[in-house]
C-alpha cells in the first residue's frame, strides 16, 4: 500500500516537473507546478510532515506560484511559441545534468543511514509532527528564527524598492 | 521503525479529493456525451450585440498588483512562523513570547517602511 | 517498506530536472521556476533523511528554506518585473545592458 502511494506520488511529480521545464507557455508552466507542489506535498506527508505538507501547500502553491502569476500578467510577455525555446547550448546542459543524475542514482543507490536520533516515528505520532517541530525550533533555533525575520525584512524593502521605482 | 508510516488519519482527505475529481471530471464527460454539437461562427460573436474586442487579450496589470501579492507571500510566511509557536505555547511560556515579540518587531519595520513609501495607497 | 534511498532518487532526479531547465531555458519565468523545482528536490532529500535519522532537524531546516524560497521569490521576481517590464519577450540572451 505504501509502496503503491509513493510510486503514484514520485510518477506525477516527475512527469510534471518535465512539463514544468519543457512547456512552451509560462502559465502552464505554473500550473503544472501547481500539481507538482501539491504531489511533494503527499510525500510529505507519507514522511510523517504533515506540518510541512501544510506549510508547502499555503506557501508555495497559494503564496509564491501567485506571485509567478502576477509577474507573468505584469509583464505582458507575447509568447513567442514559434521562437526558439532552449537556448544554443542545450545539448551541452543536456550531457551535464545527464551525468550529474547517472552519478547521483549510482552513489545514492542502496544509501541506508544508521544514525538514530530521539524523534522516532511513534514518539512523533504520540505528541503530533506540529508540536514536536515547535519544541525543537523554538527551544534550539532561536537565532535562525530572528534572522528569517531579517530575511523577510529585507525581501519587503527590497521588493518595494525595486517596484516603487518603476511606479514613479 | 521510519519507513513503514502510513498516514491512516488522512484517508478521509484522500477520499475527499478523489471525490471532487472523479466528480468535475464525470460531469464534463457526461455532458459531452450527451449534448448536441453543432458549432457556428455567431456562437463565437459578443452577447447580446456587444461591441466587438479590439486589442489584445493579455492587458498590462499595474504594478501595485505586484506590490500587494508580495507583501501577502512575506505575511504569509510570517503567519506560518506564528502557528507552531502558538501550540507549544503553553509549554515554553515567557521565553517563546519574548522570541516573538522580536520576530514581529522586526517584521512591523518592513510594515512601516511599506506604509511610509505609501504601497497600500491605490490612487 | 520504503528504502530511504528511493526518497533520495526522487528528490536527485527533481533536482536535475531543474538544472536541466535553469541551464538550457531562454524563458526566465521557466528559469525561475527551475529553481523552485531544485529547492523542492532538496527539500524531499532533506525531509526524507530527517525522518530516517529519527531527527527533526531536516525538517526544521526545510522549513526555513521555504520561508527564505518565499522572500527569493518575492525579490527575484521584482528583479524580473523591472529588467523586462519594457520588453516584448521574455527570453534572457536579450538582456545585454547592466541598467533595467
Amino acid at each position: 500500500m505504501l509502496e503503491f502511494f509513493f510510486g503514484y506520488l514520485s510518477l506525477v511529480i516527475i512527469i510534471f516537473s518535465l512539463l514544468v521545464v519543457l512547456s512552451k507557455n509560462a502559465i502552464h508552466s505554473v500550473l503544472y507546478m501547481l500539481v507538482m507542489f501539491f504531489h511533494v506535498a503527499g510525500i510529505y506527508l507519507l514522511l510523517q510532515a504533515e506540518f510541512l505538507a501544510a506549510v508547502q501547500i499555503i506557501v508555495y502553491a497559494g503564496a509564491i506560484l501567485v506571485l509567478f502569476l502576477f509577474a507573468i500578467m505584469l509583464l505582458n510577455l507575447r509568447e513567442e511559441l514559434s521562437a526558439e525555446q532552449l537556448t544554443d547550448g542545450w545539448p551541452a546542459s543536456l550531457a551535464v545534468v545527464a551525468g550529474l543524475l547517472l552519478t547521483l542514482m549510482l552513489s545514492l543507490g542502496g544509501f541506508t543511514t544508521t544514525f538514530n536520533g530521539s524523534w522516532s516515528p511513534e514518539k512523533i505520532k504520540e505528541i503530533t509532527f506540529t508540536k514536536a517541530l515547535g519544541q525543537a525550533l523554538y527551544t534550539g533555533y532561536i537565532l535562525p528564527f530572528e534572522v528569517a525575520s531579517i530575511i523577510l525584512l529585507v525581501a519587503i524593502v527590497g521588493a518595494i524598492v525595486l517596484a516603487k521605482r518603476r511606479l514613479n | 521503525m521510519p519507513g513503514r508510516y502510513l498516514p491512516t488519519e488522512y484517508l478521509p482527505v484522500a477520499i475527499f479529493i478523489a471525490i471532487s475529481i472523479a466528480f468535475g471530471l464525470g460531469a464534463l464527460i457526461m455532458g459531452s456525451m450527451v449534448r448536441l454539437r453543432r458549432p457556428y461562427r455567431e456562437k463565437l460573436m459578443p452577447y447580446e450585440s456587444g461591441i466587438d474586442p479590439v486589442g489584445e487579450p493579455r492587458v498590462r496589470f499595474s504594478i501595485r498588483f505586484y506590490i500587494i501579492a508580495m507583501l501577502f507571500v512575506v505575511f504569509d510566511v510570517e503567519a506560518i512562523f506564528m502557528y507552531p509557536w502558538a501550540i507549544v505555547f503553553d509549554k515554553i511560556g515567557l521565553f517563546a513570547l519574548i522570541e516573538m515579540i522580536i520576530f514581529i518587531v522586526i517584521l512591523l519595520v518592513g510594515y512601516v517602511y511599506a506604509l511610509k513609501k505609501e504601497a497600500f495607497r491605490w490612487e | 517498506m520504503i528504502p530511504l534511498h528511493w526518497y533520495l532518487w526522487l528528490g536527485s532526479i527533481v533536482f536535475c530536472i531543474g538544472i536541466f531547465g535553469f541551464l538550457a531555458k531562454r524563458n526566465i519565468i521557466i528559469m525561475f521556476l527551475s529553481i523552485e523545482l531544485m529547492l523542492n528536490g532538496v527539500n524531499i532529500s532533506l525531509v526524507a533523511l530527517s525522518h530516517y535519522m529519527q531527527d527533526l532537524r531536516g525538517e526544521i531546516l526545510v522549513f526555513f528554506i521555504i520561508a527564505v524560497a518565499a522572500a527569493e521569490a518575492a525579490i527575484g521576481l521584482a528583479i524580473v518585473v523591472s529588467l523586462f517590464r519594457n520588453r516584448t519577450s521574455p527570453h534572457v540572451d536579450e538582456i545585454r545592458e547592466l541598467k533595467g
